[in-house]
């Protein structure tokens, strides 16, 4: 099974794709983290009927398989805008508001978490919007959304692996593009997936343990 | 008189802010670069080398394109459904990417005369009792995703209305399944299945029968109104057939034998 | 910008083919569902029962299943089985991995939900007579599922949604499938692929405002 025709070249070659997805994924954890915190504050505090047009447009995100959303999204942006946008950019694009849209979720969740009487208690102590946001209500709802938030990131970190349906050579890709000339498409795939798992794997029991150890108390 | 100086004077402004209208050809002269979208998971038209980087057929025929117009060539990698938004999107100015002139395509792009023509072999997995291409009906039959002969096959099991068709993403996948004996069948272009067979990474596989298909004329592709483009390109396959090249191309690539005649009888281009 | 001529009526056309898709997305779905809610409960139990073995089974499944891309996984089964002479139809091969993923997901799930049930119940139960099968059966195992209930319609949602990757092994019947073949033929990317964005949306909303339904109905107390 080991004898194989995998250079050292084609070792770097599959460590690129390898870094593109990390690439992609920071990126769009990074903002659609942001994103969703904006949104899910937005949510919680005007109420579920103002939010309803941003409810709906997230909820899109999570309807919709995200190898469509990305398909779409580079047709309208490339060819129905005619715009000169990089498949990279698309794919960051698409993938942070997709995170967003958890994230918006995870958050409004953590928010809710947190004990009105709390907050109240807190308001009254003469603590303005901005400080009770951040002193009390921050720290509480995350360590309610934390888990959940490592969850979505991993998930991104999975589904990042569609993207090379906009011209991203991602780990996935990149293992393709060696299937295509080495033609061995077991072994390259079992490299491809034991990569996820290794980085995966671990953040996953972090996040099991984190909400192990901050449920008890 | 006023309204005549008027006239002028709008007329001098329309002529400043919009410039002679250049098209695709201009643009690309003056940048000085050809972006070639190119399709790399197709030997010998578009591959890899041991480096990863670009080689093939399409490459080199975009690397002649290039010099012709006197810029540098840049591959873009594409891959067979991605070829027709990369053009839409200015991504790159034309395809070298073995597309067949299907007139359902042609409602959306514009094609140049034929630069290629591809016979399509039909490839049996050993276990499989073929003799001719038509032994075909009543099995699994499979080829690449949104290619010439996937849609010619998937025609023909319709036809026969028994045996099932399957689109693999990649040709490397076809292969794979047609060696695990997932497939029966497949067709492919005599180049891939020649070099597949060869190569003995798939063992168990081997050449049946030509396939009955019209030869798979392929052009090349860009905006479908860049008639000068268009125009330049007609000329330039031209070309590269009247002096040779075409011919040096497919022995590089391809292998000995007579590279396919891209005329057709009987009829205008 | 915007010299892209619209042509929804070629697209429209393929709209019936479309919904016959639709209709093996749903179906494709539905059954890795069934699948792969049994199989967590087996999972379930092989983690409760103590055994070294089987845990450690129901322990590989679940880290599998949610550790590596659902792509991986379904591509897995139709090449990585086809390897050892297991030839899978697309379809099965399709719906085989989406049951793996689901049943490993719900297993978690499940194991969350379990948490919540206070053991002492199960201590109850057996003293009353039942064996361990019987208690999980009739008093657990009823809870579990209620608890469960919500991340089981996600699950489904993302059944639904996981469909799209059958193209990975030749899957050409589903909506995902159907589409991408009219798009090779016609390269209408855009209005094809709006036209199925819009027919999965409208399926993942059905299945989740039918559960709703279904669990006002059912968790009346």
């Amino acid at each position: 099974m080991f004898d194989t025709a995998l250079t050292r070249s084609d070792l770097i070659f599959l460590a690129q794709g390898a870094g593109m997805t990390l690439i992609v994924t920071a990126i769009s954890v990074f903002f659609g983290t942001i994103l969703g915190i904006v949104f899910g504050v937005i949510r919680y505090q005007i109420g579920p009927w103002w939010a309803a047009p941003l409810t709906f447009v997230l909820d899109i995100f999570r309807s919709i398989p995200l190898l469509i959303q990305l398909v779409l999204a580079n047709a309208f942006v490339t060819t129905v805008l005619g715009l000169r946008i990089s498949g990279f950019t698309v794919a960051c694009g698409v993938l942070s508001f997709y995170t967003a849209a958890y994230c918006a979720e995870i958050v409004r969740g953590g928010i809710e978490a947190v004990p009105q009487t709390l907050r109240r208690a807190a308001r009254s102590l003469g603590l303005t919007w901005g400080q009770d946001m951040t002193s009390i209500v921050l720290p509480l709802a995350t360590r309610v959304a934390l888990p959940s938030w490592i969850g979505l990131a991993l998930g991104v970190m999975k589904d990042s692996a569609l993207v090379y349906i906009v011209q991203v050579v991602e780990l996935l890709k990149s293992t393709q593009i060696l299937i295509t000339r080495l033609q061995e498409p077991l072994f390259l795939l079992m490299i491809c997936g034991l990569f996820y798992f290794l980085i995966s794997f671990p953040i996953a029991r972090f996040g099991g343990y984190l909400e192990k150890r901050w449920s008890n108390d | 008189m006023k309204t005549s100086f008027l006239a002028v004077g709008v007329l001098a402004a329309a002529t400043v802010a919009m410039p002679a209208q250049a098209d695709k050809l201009d643009d690309i002269i003056a940048s000085g670069t050809l972006r070639c979208a190119v399709v790399l998971d197709f030997p010998p038209m578009g591959s890899r080398d041991a480096d990863n980087n670009p080689i093939g057929f399409d490459v080199d025929y975009c690397n002649d394109l290039a010099a012709a117009l006197g810029v540098t060539a840049e591959i873009v990698e594409t891959t067979f459904p991605e070829r027709i938004p990369s053009l839409m999107s200015g991504r790159v100015d034309v395809a070298v990417a073995s597309t067949s002139d299907t007139l359902e395509r042609a409602k959306t792009v514009g094609f140049t005369i034929p630069y290629y023509s591809f016979e399509n072999a039909v490839v049996a997995n050993e276990k499989v009792e073929m003799a001719t291409w038509e032994d075909m009906k009543g099995k699994t039959v499979g080829a690449t995703a949104g290619t010439y002969e996937a849609i010619w096959l998937e025609g023909k099991v319709k036809e026969w209305g028994e045996g099932e068709f399957r689109p693999y993403q990649t040709q490397a996948d076809v292969f794979l399944a047609l060696s695990q004996g997932q497939l029966d069948a497949t067709v492919a272009t005599v180049e891939v299945s020649e070099a597949n067979v060869k190569s003995g990474n798939f063992p168990g596989i081997k050449i049946v029968d030509k396939a009955p298909m019209v030869p798979d004329y392929v052009a090349l592709i860009t905006l479908r109104e860049e008639y000068g483009l268009i125009n330049y390109m007609n000329l330039f396959i031209n070309q590269q057939v009247r002096t040779g090249r075409y011919a040096e191309l497919y022995k590089k690539w391809v292998g000995e034998g007579e590279p396919a005649n891209l005329t057709i009888p009987g009829v205008y281009r | 910008m915007f010299n892209y001529n619209f042509r929804w009526n070629q697209a429209l056309n393929s709209l019936p083919q479309m919904l016959e898709g639709a209709l093996v997305t749903m179906e494709i779905a539905v059954l890795s569902m069934a699948i792969g809610i049994t199989i967590a409960i087996v999972l379930t139990l092989f983690r409760l029962s103590g055994i070294r073995a089987l845990s450690a089974v129901a322990a590989t499944w679940v880290e599998i299943a949610r550790n590596t891309p659902a792509l991986f996984q379904i591509y897995m089964v139709h090449f990585g089985l086809g390897g050892f002479g297991i030839h899978l139809s697309p379809y099965l091969s399709l719906l085989i991995g989406i049951a793996f993923n689901n049943a490993g997901y719900l297993a978690e799930n499940f194991r969350g939900a379990l948490k919540a049930i206070p053991e002492t119940q199960t201590r109850a139960a057996r003293s009353l007579g039942m064996t361990p099968i019987q208690a999980f059966h009739n008093v657990i195992m009823p809870q579990m599922l209620r608890i469960s209930f919500l991340p089981m319609t996600n699950q489904m949602v993302w059944a639904i949604l996981m469909t799209s990757l059958g193209a990975v092994v030749a899957m050409n019947t589903d909506l995902y499938g159907v589409t991408s073949d009219l798009n090779a033929r016609t390269f209408r990317t855009f209005e094809l692929f709006a036209i199925a964005a819009v027919i999965f949306y409208l399926i993942t909303k059905a299945i989740t405002l039918s559960a709703r339904l279904v669990a006002a109905r059912l968790f009346r107390y």
